[in-house]
């Protein structure tokens, strides 16, 4: 079996008494674009400091193509990386900036060159090579960084938020640049944000963050259709939750009571479930249909009252609470018949595909 | 009616013109004082430099012409220049060691470096003095040790003026360092590493090109303080090294030379004007593009 090309394993670090990463384990593959995504405080910005070599961890081992790297320093890792703050070196250039790397790599002059033009043309700058960062724009910079990052042709790019001091425009134009820079280059990413939308606009793969420990990694597509956790569902799409009683759970699959309403079967089920026990029934508004009466006998649905109708363009917010209170959303497309004359108020009934909603236990 | 409650802008000219100039009025006492403090005093000694004994530049003749004189401005500035190198290979490292320490350590540093600033300076000349002489405490641990067998000469000559001044100097050059190096973000210097630079190219081409304004500007004032040093190269020094300041107070007290003075003063005064316009041309107003 050949060594996978990026391999963290069992790493911690801990500051004094403050636990910044429990136990990160992760598989990273070559020219993989990799996202770590999670709250702020989850250990993200930690796990890449560690990979760039600025901090030692506790515990754990960090594997490149098989090859221990934490015995390296910084400067002996031959990896990329562009920061959340602007760090382009303000006394130098553009040119001199993405220069720099290969200057201290002692390449030649003509080399050099060459090589600074054909970045400034990836990250499309042609033209602002004699310019100081400090006559460029925030998105400019950054793209320059990437440049920088970028010339010495690293088998890892490290990125920490490189966006979030951008306007929302701007963010997403950039995003795009990354994912063509991503594709020409063939770069193996590792990408942090706690913006859910980037993680799923740019990675090939979302590693979910969580106190210090990652909650599940898979596709976007994955981590949305079959959340591990309730936290993971919460962070990726929308989400209601509803308390409901476990009657009975059999091959990770649960029947399920909401209320006093009828038992729905076949459930997916997290965590431990208990028979008799209580569980959080995870839906999403997208994932519901409405109908304009009570519910019935044998539908996965549930009885619940129109609570709010907001129109939001092209789909239509309904919101209702279920019997137990708790507000459940529901989100159509405009000009659904079911929505026609629907008013604060009304009863109505919430159907769901058993498959596509989650209980989450304990 | 409406003119009386809302002053439009033909109105509001005028009076910020008057504001502007009462402001002005209550700077004169603040002008008198210094016109009457410093500027009468160097005018006068100009007007001694070229009256007495006779009117004319025979004092400035015998200043620039004698080899004995220009010795001693040429002492003055080596010793300046000395002072200030050594001031500032000592206060790099100590800056930055202060810029990136805890800041409750820091400000311990800086506790200590106020205390020695306010300290009367003749007292810390003295202390110096009994530290460096021949049987100093400097030189009995060395005899003591077994490390020399002679004492070192080391008051009464170059090296105690060095000492003594660096010393002296220090604070200046550590505190508008510690300022530069505390603004340059950590992040600029982690991503010089990942780029590949070692610590030394890291130090020489980022962060040494980054605290130049304030290398530049520490220096200028620790060279210019030196040129102009009394009581520290009086006590430390040596006959054959003598300064400026020295020259000029033998000019005054032991000759009753005000002519001579006045001109040696003022040569100093213009060499010191003039690093003073440099640095203002170099670092003035556009300091460091980048920032
Ligand atoms: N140098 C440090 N000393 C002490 N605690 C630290 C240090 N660096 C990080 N921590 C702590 O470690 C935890 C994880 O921090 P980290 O920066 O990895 O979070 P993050 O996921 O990057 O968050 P954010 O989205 O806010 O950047 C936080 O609780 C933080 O307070
Ligand atoms: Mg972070």
């Amino acid at each position: 079996m050949t060594a996978p090309f990026l391999h963290i394993r069992g790493l911690r670090k801990d500051y004094g008494i403050v636990n910044a990463v429990k136990d990160v384990n992760l598989t990273v593959e070559r020219g993989e674009f990799m996202t770590f995504l999670g709250p702020s405080g989850s250990g993200k910005s930690t796990t890449l400091y560690i990979l760039a070599g600025f901090e030692n961890p506790t515990a754990g081992d960090i594997l490149l193509n098989g090859e221990s790297l934490i015995a390296t320093p910084s400067h002996k890792r031959n990896i990329g990386m562009v920061f959340q703050r602007y760090t382009l070196f303000p006394h130098l250039s553009v040119g001199e900036n993405i220069a720099f790397p290969l200057k201290v790599r002692r390449w030649g002059k003509a080399a050099i060159d060459a090589r600074v033009r054909k970045m400034l043309q990836l990250v499309r700058l042609e033209g602002f090579e004699d310019r100081k960062p400090a006559q460029m724009s925030g998105g400019q910079q950054q793209r320059v960084a990437l440049a920088r990052a970028l010339a010495y042709d690293p088998p890892v790019l490290l990125m920490d938020e490189p966006l979030s001091a951008l306007d929302k425009k701007l963010r997403e134009e950039i995003q795009h640049e990354i994912r063509r820079i991503h594709q020409e280059t063939e770069v193996t990413i590792l990408y942090v944000t706690h913006d859910q939308e980037e993680a799923l606009r740019l990675s090939d793969r979302i590693a979910v963050f969580s106190k210090g420990v990652i909650d599940q990694i898979g596709t976007g597509p994955e981590l949305y259709a079959d959340p591990a956790t309730r936290f993971v569902a919460e962070f990726i799409g929308d989400s209601d939750f509803v308390t409901c009683r476990i009657l009975s759970a059999k091959d990770g699959r649960a029947d399920l009571s909401i209320g006093a309403g009828a038992s729905i079967s076949g459930v997916p089920v997290h965590g431990t479930a208990v028979a008799g026990g209580t569980a959080a029934l995870m839906l999403r508004p997208e994932r519901l249909s409405l109908r304009r009466e009570a519910a019935r006998e044998g539908t996965s649905g549930l009885s619940a009252s129109v609570t709010d109708i907001t129109f939001l363009g092209s789909s239509i917010h309904v919101a209702a609470a279920a019997p137990s209170g708790e507000t459940i959303s529901v989100r159509l497309p405009f000009g659904h018949e079911a929505t026609s004359g629907l008013s604060r108020g009304d009863t109505v009934s919430l159907d769901f595909d058993p498959e596509t909603a989650h209980v989450f236990c304990g | 009616m409406t003119l009386l409650t809302e002053p439009d802008n033909r109105t509001a000219a005028p009076r910020a013109r008057s504001v502007r100039s009462r402001n002005f009025a209550l700077t004169v006492p603040a002008l008198v004082l210094l016109v009457v403090f410093f500027i009468l005093p160097v005018v006068s000694l100009l007007l001694r430099s070229v009256m007495e004994p006779e009117p004319g530049l025979d004092n400035y003749r015998a200043l620039l012409g004698s080899t004995t004189y220009l010795k001693i401005f040429l002492n003055t500035f080596s010793v300046s220049a000395l002072v200030t190198i050594v001031t500032l290979a000592i206060g790099f490292p100590v800056a930055w060691a202060l810029a990136i320490m805890p800041s409750r350590w820091a400000s311990i540093v800086f506790a200590v470096l106020l205390l020695s600033m306010w300290t009367n300076l003749l007292t810390r000349t003295y202390a110096w003095m009994v530290l460096l002489q021949r049987t100093g405490v400097i030189n009995k641990t060395l005899m003591g040790l077994g490390l020399i067998s002679e004492p070192l000469p080391l008051v009464n000559n170059l090296v105690g003026v060095t000492i003594g001044m660096t010393y002296i100097m220090l604070p200046f050059i550590i505190l508008p360092l510690y300022g530069v190096i505390r603004k340059i973000d950590p992040a600029i210097l982690q991503a010089a590493a990942l780029c590949g630079a070692t610590r030394r190219q890291a130090l020489t081409r980022i962060l040494i090109p980054l605290a130049a304004p304030g290398m530049v500007s520490g220096a200028l004032m620790v060279f210019v303080m030196s040129l102009g040093y009394f009581v520290t190269p009086a006590l430390l020094g040596g006959t054959a090294n003598m300064m400026l300041a020295e020259l000029i107070a033998q000019f005054v007290q032991s000759l009753v030379n005000w002519g001579m003075g006045g001109a040696a003063a003022l040569v100093l005064l213009i060499v010191t004007l003039t690093l003073y316009a440099v640095q203002l041309r170099l670092f003035g107003t556009a300091r460091m593009e980048g920032r």
